[in-house]
């Protein structure tokens, strides 16, 4: 009985252990299922759901093999079969992904470069607006440049045309008066004979037409300058005579110069009796010569306001 | 006793003699792909390289096996089959997925020129 029941326990470890090899599924098997689930869960499942079905039809025919007759080859073969589909299903997902990321890549670019191309042109146009304000800009200027050339160059003119009577004026005058150039300014002086009876202030009328070629000559002279008239006379007579009547004649001179166009608030008159002789009082020709009329133009920076 | 054995020999032998007939369009199918796997470059990838081979090898030995009249033949040209199929995916994916990062590389640097 102890020989039969180790025989019995002998055969039922026998056949249990065939029991446990005929139920232990191949590891093709086992890995198709893992991959199966793997795969179910992942990027296939989503992306190639076509391609898994296919992994699962043979991974199914596998299972059903292996259920109805064990361990088989015919049951490794789909196994391996459905493995191969099964990653085959992955990587055209993956593939699949790839594509997708190439599509929109492409479509970010275009949208990318639209968006260049849009902030292109508006800088373009901007540019373009710019430059055509630089051209107005430009032309406003160069008119202006043009007005201005204009201008100085008729100053231009007006100034050698003023030189050009100035210096005609100043020749005719060198015919009638003594000009000299001091440090006080250019000094016109007009001897008192031609101008004045003796003792009078009024003047001659032979002295208009001298003085009207004076006026000519100041009114020539730049607008800045002014002018003085200094009346000497000699040192005969009292003060008392000489300093008014010097002051009259240089008065006199002057409204008439001012009656001719000089302007009045550039020109004034002082009387210096008989301080200033240019020559000694001796003889007659000496006190005929201290007799006169000084008019002084002076220069722009000893001209004050 | 005997009689028996010597018939099922017989029936053995003529099974053995009669060849299998592999479905045409599975080998036709399968020769496709290793061929559109070459085209694509599955050997200079390392895993289609390996399932290339495979299906190489397995359709040959479908072959064999259809001539020696073994019906297995056509479930290993159904092996050949997936994994000629695998080598053309994987090299594939090698070859679109170098394009995907080319076309990230571009897109990086319009952007780039963009802000520039």
């Amino acid at each position: 009985m102890k020989t039969h029941n180790t025989s019995l326990l002998a055969t039922l470890a026998i056949s249990g252990l065939m029991v446990g090899c005929a139920t232990t599924a191949p590891t093709e098997l086992v890995a198709a299922r893992t991959a199966y689930t793997a795969s179910n869960n992942g990027l296939a499942a989503k992306l190639t759901p076509t391609e898994l079905h296919d992994a699962w039809i043979v991974l199914a025919k596998a299972n059903k093999e292996f259920d109805e007759h064990g361990d088989t080859t015919q049951c490794r073969d789909y196994a391996y079969i459905a493995q191969n589909k099964l990653q085959l299903a992955d990587v055209k997902a993956r593939t699949e992904q790839d594509r997708l990321q190439i599509a929109e890549a492409a479509k970010a670019g275009v949208v990318v470069r639209d968006s260049q191309v849009k902030s292109t042109r508006a800088a373009l146009s901007s540019t373009r607006e710019q430059l055509k304000e630089e051209r107005r800009d430009s032309n406003a200027k160069s008119i202006e440049i043009a007005k201005t050339a204009e201008q100085l160059e008729a100053e231009k003119q007006a100034r050698v045309s003023a030189e050009a009577r100035l210096a005609g004026a100043m020749k005719d005058l060198a015919t009638i008066a003594a000009i000299k150039e001091e440090s006080r300014g250019l000094v016109i002086t007009l001897s008192g004979s031609v101008l004045f009876a003796s003792n009078k202030y009024a003047l001659l009328n032979t002295a208009m037409t001298k003085l009207d070629q004076v006026a000519e000559a100041l009114k020539a002279q730049d607008s800045d300058k002014r002018m003085i008239v200094e009346g000497h006379t000699d040192s005969q007579g009292t003060d008392r005579i000489n300093q008014p009547l010097s002051l009259n004649r240089a008065d006199a001179v002057r409204n008439y110069l001012v009656s001719r166009g000089v302007e009045s608030d550039k020109i004034s008159a002082i009387g210096m009796g008989s301080s200033h002789p240019i020559v000694d009082n001796s003889n007659a020709e000496n006190r005929a010569n201290n007799r006169r009329v000084e008019i002084i133009i002076q220069p722009s920076h000893l001209s004050v306001r | 006793m005997m009689k028996e054995l010597m018939m099922s020999l017989a029936v053995l032998g003529l099974a053995g003699c009669a060849s299998v007939q592999l479905p045409a369009d599975q080998l036709e199918h399968s020769e496709a792909s290793i061929r559109g796997a070459e085209e694509v470059g599955a050997s200079g990838v390392p895993a289609a390289r390996l399932h290339l081979q495979l299906a190489k090898d397995q359709t040959e030995t479908a072959k064999k096996m259809a001539a020696a009249g073994e019906t297995r033949a056509v479930l290993v040209l159904a092996r050949a089959e997936s994994d000629a199929e695998l080598a053309l995916g994987l090299a594939r994916e090698v070859a679109v997925h170098a394009d995907a990062q080319r076309a990230n590389e571009d897109l990086k640097a319009v952007r780039e020129r963009g802000t520039n």
